[in-house]
């Protein structure tokens, strides 16, 4: 049986497709106004005989396409218990939500605590800091990781510390320093929402921003040798969703 | 919940509730009944009914007055009170226009700085709530408080408020709440035979209206609900999850949440907050040497956050919890509630340590911005069973 799972995020849209119970295929696409249509193309010739949908997209998804549902929180547990067993506690930074989870001795769903409200702490934040500075995202990331000191930023909005950034620039603070002030902020931000569901076990970090070296260096200072990051971090919730339906 | 099922209340205003408890107030005022405005289940509607007058729940629950309020009051605040001081100031609600006079209690911060900016519409009295409710120093305080509410009545209304007349009017309190929890025991049953809907069709006019005025519609309910059970209808599925829902009051725009929990396929089986269930749960002390002592004391067993250090709450939630069996509990907090708020972590590890129960506490406001937000969580919540 051939089981699909596609994730319809705010920046990308992920495939991935198990065959008797084998990861055979995974694809990641830039998102657009038109996500069907991304959808299609993602979808191309794949062949499979049922498909899973989450993200924001699902619904829009399922009134098109004959699949199952489910929400992200169920997406990113059934693909961490499945594909990385030894975590019981997933922090996903996506392009424009956080979320933490923290697994049950079951596997199941424990607590869970989202910030799907605010841009603040998201891929979002990072890239609207990086253009506020004046860098590509990766300069932003290299400048962060080279940084020698940190300044910090206080607002927590992201309108407000766009704001805050241009005029720290404006007065010719080290764009470097600020750089890794933000990659810090997100951070904290992440830690704190870690910290409300308990930390346990391994901490998969999964999601987009867990392909940001800066954020992955400063949260294994904090988390320590528990962190444990996936080569392919965006893929896991259409693991979960392959998975779901295959299971 | 099934369509085809016919409306427990099926008087033209199901799932209209606000609507029905308007058409009681105004006929009750076109026989002659004074019209008093309240702003919270502490208020002794007792010594207002004993003067003859209709009490009416001045709460609103509409998001379209909040941007009118938003003109004077900050954005950060409860949209309850907005909402209610948005339909004040618009002059767009009927309950506040029927309303001669207005109790006010000091439950919170919000509310009471909105009675300050509306006590010119109306005669009002402010009646200082007591926040230590187990103290007897507090049920003393209260009992004056009362007291004065009813001085306060007969001169506004130039009518008397004998004792005996608050006593008859204890005893049909007790009565009708007895036949309402007899009602409330059939979301009890599995599957429930119910619906949230139908519980604040009662609910909200139960709050108004006095028990004698509606005893035959409450034998009527009761026997409809002895006939669903015998017909095998209920509500949902047979495997449904069962919530219990704690928290605010929530009504009118905010019931967007029971709407999410039901199309997510959950069955709501009890409503604690005060617009359902909270204020019918207790009987008063009938024939005592002091009613308005029976009343106050009473009264001050609600547990409403702005209590402290209200395990009331917890109590309360545990015979709810044996009573009603749910699966899960939903603690809506209305945005800037911050009793409520702080409280929930309580309420979470008591519902979660002490019942094993899954716990979800919900954030939001009486727009419609956060559905989809509000959707997931309670989807999550759903798949964590």
């Amino acid at each position: 049986m051939i089981s699909a799972g596609i994730d319809i995020g705010s920046r990308t849209i992920k495939l991935a497709v198990i065959e008797n119970g084998n990861v055979i295929l995974t694809r990641i696409k830039a998102n657009s106004y038109n996500p069907l249509e991304i959808c299609r193309e993602i979808l191309g010739d794949v062949k499979y005989d049922n498909i899973t949908a989450t993200g924001y997209g699902r619904n829009l998804f399922r009134n098109y396409y004959d699949c199952h549902v489910i929400t992200e929180i169920k997406a990113f547990s059934v693909g961490v218990k499945k594909f990385y067993p030894e975590c019981r506690t997933i922090l996903d930074i996506g392009g424009q939500d956080t979320k933490a989870i923290s697994l049950n001795d079951t596997g199941r769903i424990g607590k869970f605590e989202m910030n799907d409200k605010c841009a603040a702490g998201t891929g979002k934040f990072l890239e609207v800091m990086a253009t506020a500075l004046g860098y590509t995202l990766m300069e932003f990331i290299e400048a962060g990781l080279s940084a020698e000191k940190s300044t910090s930023i206080n607002s927590m909005c992201t309108v407000f510390a766009e704001s805050e950034v241009i005029s720290m620039v404006a007065r010719g603070q080290n764009r470097a320093a600020i750089a890794r002030g933000i990659h810090e902020t997100i951070c904290r931000r992440s830690l704190a929402m870690l910290k409300k569901v308990d930390i346990r076990g391994k901490v998969a970090f999964v999601g987009g921003v867990a392909m940001n070296p800066c954020v992955c260096k400063i949260l294994r200072q904090e988390v320590g040798p528990a962190l444990f990051i996936p080569e392919e971090p965006q893929i896991v919730g259409a693991l979960g969703c392959a998975y779901a339906t295959y299971s | 919940m099934n369509a085809k099922i016919e409306p427990l209340v099926n008087d033209g205003y199901a799932g209209e509730p606000a609507k029905r408890a308007l058409a009681y107030i105004q006929s009750q005022r076109e026989k002659g009944s004074p019209v008093v405005g309240v702003y919270c289940g502490y208020a002794p509607l007792e010594v207002i009914r004993a003067m003859g007058a209709v009490p009416a729940v001045l709460c609103a629950f509409a998001n379209k007055t909040v941007e009118a309020a938003e003109v004077v009051l900050p954005a950060n605040l409860c949209p309850l009170i907005k909402s209610s001081y948005g339909f004040i100031i618009t002059d767009t609600c009927p309950f506040f226009s029927l309303s001669e006079a207005v109790i006010a209690e000091t439950t919170c911060d919000g509310k009471k700085k909105m009675f300050e900016l509306i006590s010119s519409y109306r005669p009002m009295f402010v009646m200082d709530l007591p926040q230590l409710p187990d103290q007897r120093e507090a049920q003393d305080n209260w009992t004056v408080m009362i007291k004065k509410l009813r001085d306060f009545l007969e001169v506004t209304f130039d009518r008397k408020i004998p004792d005996d007349k608050v006593e008859a009017e204890i005893r049909e309190t007790n009565m009708k709440n007895d036949m309402m929890n007899i009602i409330f025991d059939f979301a009890a049953v599995k599957p429930s035979v119910i619906s949230w809907s139908e519980l604040y069709d009662l609910t909200f006019l139960a709050t108004s209206a006095r028990g004698s005025h509606i005893f035959p519609l409450l034998e009527e309910t009761i026997k409809k609900l002895e006939k669903r059970v015998d017909d095998g209808i209920f509500f949902g599925k047979v495997d449904s999850p069962r919530v219990l829902i704690t928290g605010c009051p929530v009504g009118g725009d905010a019931t967007k949440v029971f709407r999410i929990i039901e199309e997510a396929g959950g069955v709501i089986v009890a409503v604690d907050n005060c617009t359902a269930m909270k204020t019918f749960m207790d009987v008063i002390e009938a024939d005592t040497d002091d009613p308005f002592a029976a009343i106050s004391r009473r009264y001050l067993k609600i547990p409403c956050s702005c209590m402290t250090p209200n395990t009331r709450r917890l109590t309360e939630l545990d015979k709810m919890i044996g009573r009603f069996k749910p699966d899960m509990v939903v603690d809506v907090v209305l945005h800037a509630c911050h009793s409520y708020n702080v409280e929930s972590h309580k309420v979470k590890e008591h519902v979660k340590s002490k019942h094993g129960l899954s716990y979800l506490k919900i954030e939001t406001d009486y727009s419609q911005g956060d559905v989809e937000q509000i959707r997931t969580r309670v989807e999550s919540l759903f798949d964590s069973l």
